[in-house]
């Protein structure tokens, strides 16, 4: 009896995720294919432009003998994650409308936006990388499962602080610039142009409590063969991302009536 | 079967708080149509999320079982940039019907033709509620709540929204909100006034309906 209930239960949470996953997927990349290609295309162009401007001022790659591997882990490491966590922090809003149906709840949104964003990111790199093999600027991943872990790291990071952003933009509209403020040093403090066990100590004793660049070093230390991180502590991300679903989750449950309210 | 424990509803708005229910107890009689009536302001639609479940009490607790709608009003949970084809199949996954025999009984029943076609921002709010009326009667839920949608449309549209609601109610359960009493008298047979000085139920909507003018000397047409 319990189990049928919870059986139950699960396939509606399931059906309910599949029509949010198909909802959300045609809401933000319109009703075309190209919409998602756009999707793909964006931050490929992105990274391809950072590896031409420095290809052409001579500078050689940090680590490797690949300039465009080097940014690619990097900068698709921090994409994805600014862009969960942006995704997630405008959920509510965008949702407002669904709460009609008293299946739906708002967590069904992030849900939704987490696995749709997940997918595609994880598609945008396995391109991009196929590419830069193909074209023999990368070799395969040495340890794909350590690729893998950072990866799921990151949208676990990326989940729990966009959830945390949803509800305080919740409450207070002008989040959305201190999210900006907060989010726009990023693409430098998180080693995405450098090696940053090479830095000098002082700069690293600063740098470290960025998690971001953890995830970043925990990346290349499962895609190259021989990348040495001495400031990586895995552990620290990890747990971060552990604490902020659980702080996230934990909000939106005690204020879900007040912000239903306002 | 649909029962209110306790129930306690308010809002707070710029610092003054308005009470809804406080400590509302009412069980929904199983078979009969329920009609509720009152002046603005006194909760009607509030009660109708409640019921639902798309709102959450404040304290207490709301019991159901049945599939129960999602309240049928104007607005509708629609979203104004995908077409009515997208948010019929929206609604239909959600539910876990047959998307396709969704989409045929609500095309049929809607007269919307090609504006299915079309994103839900270009329709007027006429042609939002059949939608949403059609929607809804394609789904079989063992209780429907109407929250002012019945006077929709043309005199043959009303006819037909007529003869599907009648075929419905053989099986199903109505929780109606109306300011007309002539709709509410042709569908429900108890009805639920909702009054500044508490909620009173009523074993006849005439009887209702008679003390709803007493009260409130309204101008509605009954």
């Amino acid at each position: 009896m319990i189990v049928q209930a919870a059986f139950n239960l699960a396939a509606l949470q399931l059906r309910i995720l599949g029509a949010m996953i198909l909802r959300e997927t045609r809401a933000t990349f319109g009703s075309s294919q190209i919409g998602y290609l756009w999707a793909i295309i964006t931050p490929a162009a992105s990274v391809a432009v950072l590896v031409t401007i420095f290809s052409l001022i001579g500078r050689q790659p940090p680590f490797g003998s690949s300039l465009a591997l080097f940014f690619a882990t990097g900068i698709l490491t921090l994409e994805f994650y600014v862009k969960l966590s942006a995704t997630l922090m405008n959920s509510f809003d965008a949702n407002r409308a669904l709460l009609t149906y008293p299946l739906i709840r708002e967590t069904d949104a992030l849900f939704a936006r987490l696995v749709l964003i997940s997918f595609t990111y994880l598609l945008i790199m396995l391109i991009f990388f196929s590419a830069l093999i193909a074209l023999g600027l990368a070799g395969v991943p040495h340890r794909p499962e350590i690729v893998l872990q950072a990866f799921i790291a990151t949208a676990a990071l990326g989940f729990g602080l966009g959830t945390i952003n949803a509800v305080i933009l919740s409450f207070w509209e002008a989040w959305h610039h201190v999210d900006k403020v907060i989010n726009r040093p990023l693409l430098f403090i998180s080693g995405v142009f450098y090696v940053p066990s090479l830095l000098p100590p002082e700069a690293v004793a600063v740098l470290e409590w960025n998690p971001i660049l953890h995830l970043v070093e925990w990346f290349r230390v499962g895609y190259y063969p021989n990348y040495h991180s001495p400031i990586l502590q895995a552990d620290y991300p990890a747990a971060l991302a552990l604490v902020t679903c659980t702080i996230g989750l934990g909000a939106e449950r005690l204020f879900r009536k007040q912000r239903a309210s306002r | 079967m649909i029962e209110l424990r306790e129930v306690s509803k308010s809002y707070t708005l710029k610092g003054v708080t308005k009470t809804i229910f406080d400590g509302f107890s009412y069980r929904f009689p199983r078979d009969r149509n329920v009609a509720i009536v009152g002046p603005n302001g006194m909760g009607k639609s509030t009660l109708m999320r409640l019921i639902a479940g798309s709102e959450m009490p404040d304290a207490g607790q709301i019991i159901r079982s049945g599939r129960t709608s999602w309240p049928l009003g104007f607005a509708g949970g629609f979203n104004g940039s995908m077409t009515g084809l997208e948010n019929i199949r929206f609604v239909s996954r959600v539910y876990g019907q047959d998307t396709e025999t969704i989409i045929d009984y609500v095309q049929a029943f809607s007269e919307l033709g090609k504006s299915l076609d079309l994103p839900i921002r270009t329709y007027s709010n006429g042609m939002k509620a059949r939608l949403a009326f059609g929607l809804s009667m394609a789904i079989d839920f063992d209780c429907y709540l109407i929250d002012e949608i019945t006077a929709v449309g043309d005199e043959a549209f009303r006819r037909k929204s007529q003869a599907v609601f009648e075929d419905k109610l053989g099986h199903s359960q109505i929780i109606m909100i109306s300011h007309s009493g002539a709709t509410l008298k042709s569908y429900c047979d108890c009805g639920l006034l909702l009054a500044p000085d508490g909620v009173f139920f009523f074993d006849d909507v005439e009887d209702m309906l008679r003390d709803y003018h007493q009260r409130f000397g309204s101008n509605d047409k009954a």
